[in-house]
């Protein structure tokens, strides 16, 4: 009997969240083709795809904008489509900027301080952030059925759906918003937290030789009046990603190591509140053949035995796997469905290897 | 031996750095002490090699094995204990949001801290004639981590970090103390990122590349008219071309490397239904066979 397919496009929106290496864009992609070839409306936001991906999705040069995939000759139903794009979290970041400040002034000395370049170049969690906020702009599309969403690789689950509040934390921090404060408004015991967070921040200035203070405070008081967009924003996307028609699905491989990540991610989710729809397991190998019919092939004694010697090995790979698959099953949440992504055996290099993964997606 | 006091595994995602890691500690430390220690949060290292940190900074393994943990939080609390004179003084520093804010604002320094600690960890394995192998993260954020020196240099004209900096650029090009190995699969894509890692690493930021690690090779059983043969035979002869075609690309891959002036180490496959210690001390003898540890 075949296992039931796992077909995640009958929801609005799919995210991806796992560990990096295990092939989370590659699915991402799989999964939101396999949902246009099924007659949806679909977006695909992948987070810094390889460049084999990139090419078969169309996304190479300066993709940051939807781009139709052309899907001629994969069979998809009528009213099917496809759009890709990349995430560059600078460039959202810098949007976002321009979209709320309150004047060009504003906007050209929050884009040129040293404090916001570090914030929006560096800081892991402005990607996921900024995923959130090409998320929002995606879901205002009418068109659009289907939002498939590739994360980047977090370290723990929550760094992607939790990116937006961790951001509003630091963003709106009580000691930053005293720091950028004009002077004279503040009294009495808020003046003296204000003089401590100042004293603070010139002793380690005074220590490092990096002279942050005046960056700082040149930061919040560009931030202030944008603080309140941002906070909206960011209390949409949450609410976006716990709703009811969000499939969060957790990416792993079979490998022991990967698979004890991906149970900690679940259980963390599930912490949290969040529900996993499915953890999907990738590149899972064929079940391996038997040796009985190679036993009756007619070649060479020396031949078969190599043979049999690959089929022995395979095998014990599949062993292997299979065990962790077991593994991981037994140790999910009981209402958490398994779901396999096969192996080509081969990289995904074109969109009709992605419809193949796409299509092949089953229940454990 | 041959090798630097501190050696910093990194690899395209999924190419096996925690494996080889923990494969190489286990060479090393049948010669000399050595601690393994895990950069991020993954703590891949230590459920390879079966232990359990709970939380500990480090744990020994064996007597000439230890485990450790690195946290860039550790890294700056101890940075700015050591640099502010007064205690009552750092801890305000560090319980205050406000400097909580500009640390997650400035995510070079806590990057700057933690390679601060590796060129200390290197000193000292240096002093008490052991090794240190680190279980970096994957080959972009280990580059960036690799080059916040030069950025810290820029944002602080003067000062402790400043002078700090330099040393650190020092130490990472001193082929005794500081050097990369890096992990890659007989796969086409991870090649080509492993060779512009390489040329990166040597040529922008003057580091030695130890050594690329061939990860999963898989003896070679077949011939390419072996192959044409077999070819009606199904399922055993779609395997038989994978692992012909699986070979092919290491020779392949060990080929390019060695012209990009490169030694290459193998691992083998391990096609056994487990990946326990017994597996981890046979990858640890393929370390030893080579020439990489002298």
């Amino acid at each position: 009997m075949k296992a039931r397919a796992f077909d995640p496009g009958a929801h609005r929106l799919v995210i991806c969240l796992g560990p990096g290496g295990v092939g989370k864009t590659t699915l991402s992609a799989a999964i939101a083709l396999n949902a246009a070839i099924r007659g949806r409306s679909v977006d695909v936001m992948t987070v810094d795809p390889a460049p084999r991906l990139l090419d078969a999705l169309g996304l190479e040069g300066d993709a940051t904008q939807p781009r139709d995939v052309a899907l001629a000759g994969l069979g998809a139903r009528r009213g099917g489509r496809l759009r890709a794009l990349k995430l560059d979290p600078k460039q959202t970041f810098d949007g976002l900027i321009e979209l709320y400040a309150p004047s060009a002034a504003a906007r050209d000395a929050i884009l040129s301080n040293r404090i916001y370049q570090n914030l929006s170049n560096a800081l892991a969690g402005v990607a996921d952030y900024m995923a959130m906020e090409r998320l929002l702009e995606l879901h205002r599309d009418a068109t659009t059925g289907v939002i498939v969403l590739d994360t980047p690789p977090a370290q723990e689950a929550i760094d992607f759906l939790d990116a937006p509040r961790r951001m509003l934390d630091l963003l709106g921090s009580r000691a930053l918003s005293l720091l950028g404060a004009s002077r004279g408004l503040l009294r009495g015991p808020l003046a003296m937290f204000d003089f401590a967070a100042r004293a603070v921040l010139a002793a380690f200035d005074r220590l490092t030789g990096l002279h942050l203070l005046a960056d700082v405070q040149a930061f919040v008081r560009g931030f202030e009046g944008m603080y309140g967009g941002f906070a909206e924003r960011a209390a949409e996307a949450q609410a976006l990603v716990r709703g009811e028609d969000s499939l969060v699905v957790v990416v792993t491989t079979a490998e022991a190591e990967r698979v004890a990540q991906a149970r900690e991610f679940v259980a963390a989710l599930e912490e949290l509140g969040f529900r996993v729809g499915a953890v999907a397991v990738n590149r899972v190998m064929a079940p391996i053949p038997g040796a009985a019919e190679l036993e009756r092939a007619e070649i060479p004694a020396a031949l078969k035995r190599k043979l049999m010697r690959n089929l022995a090995d395979f095998a014990a790979l599949k062993r292997r796997e299979s065990l962790s698959i077991e593994e991981l099953r037994e140790t999910l949440p009981l209402k958490t469905p398994l779901v396999i992504a096969p192996d080509l055996g081969r990289e995904p290099r074109t969109l009709r290897d992605l419809a193949e993964i796409g299509g092949s997606l089953r229940y454990a | 031996m041959a090798l630097p006091r501190l050696i910093f595994v990194t690899g395209k995602g999924g190419t096996g750095k925690s494996t080889v890691a923990a494969a190489l500690a286990t060479a090393i430390s049948r010669r000399r002490p050595v601690t393994v220690a895990d950069l991020e949060r993954r703590r891949s290292v230590a459920r390879i090699i079966g232990v359990d940190l709970n939380g500990a900074e480090s744990a020994a393994v064996t007597d000439n094995l230890e485990i450790a943990a690195l946290t860039p939080r550790a890294e700056l609390e101890a940075f700015i204990e050591g640099i502010v004179p007064l205690k009552a003084i750092s801890s305000r520093m560090l319980r205050s949001r406000t400097f909580g804010y500009v640390s997650a604002a400035l995510p070079g320094l806590e990057a700057f801290l933690m390679m601060e600690r590796l060129r200390l960890m290197a000193g000292r394995a240096a002093l008490e004639d052991r090794y240190a192998v680190i279980d970096a993260p994957a080959t972009g954020g280990a580059i960036e981590l690799l080059s916040v020196a030069r950025g810290v240099k820029r944002i602080a004209s003067r000062g402790t970090l400043n002078r700090l900096a330099g040393t650190l650029e020092e130490f990472l090009s001193d082929a005794d103390r500081f050097g990369v190995i890096l992990t890659v699969r007989p796969e086409g894509l991870a090649l080509r990122e492993t060779l512009d890692a390489a040329a990166e690493l040597r040529g922008r930021l003057g580091v030695r590349c130890i050594a690329a690690v061939l990860n999963g090779v898989a003896e070679e059983l077949f011939t390419d008219a072996e192959i044409t043969k077999v070819r009606a035979l199904g399922e055993p002869a779609r395997l038989a071309a994978r692992r012909r075609e699986g070979a092919k690309n290491a020779a392949r891959a060990r080929r390019e490397l060695e012209a990009a002036d490169l030694e290459v180490v193998e691992l083998p496959m391990l096609f056994s239904a487990a990946l326990g210690r017994e597996e981890l001390a046979t990858l640890a003898d393929s370390f030893a066979a080579g020439t990489i540890m002298g």
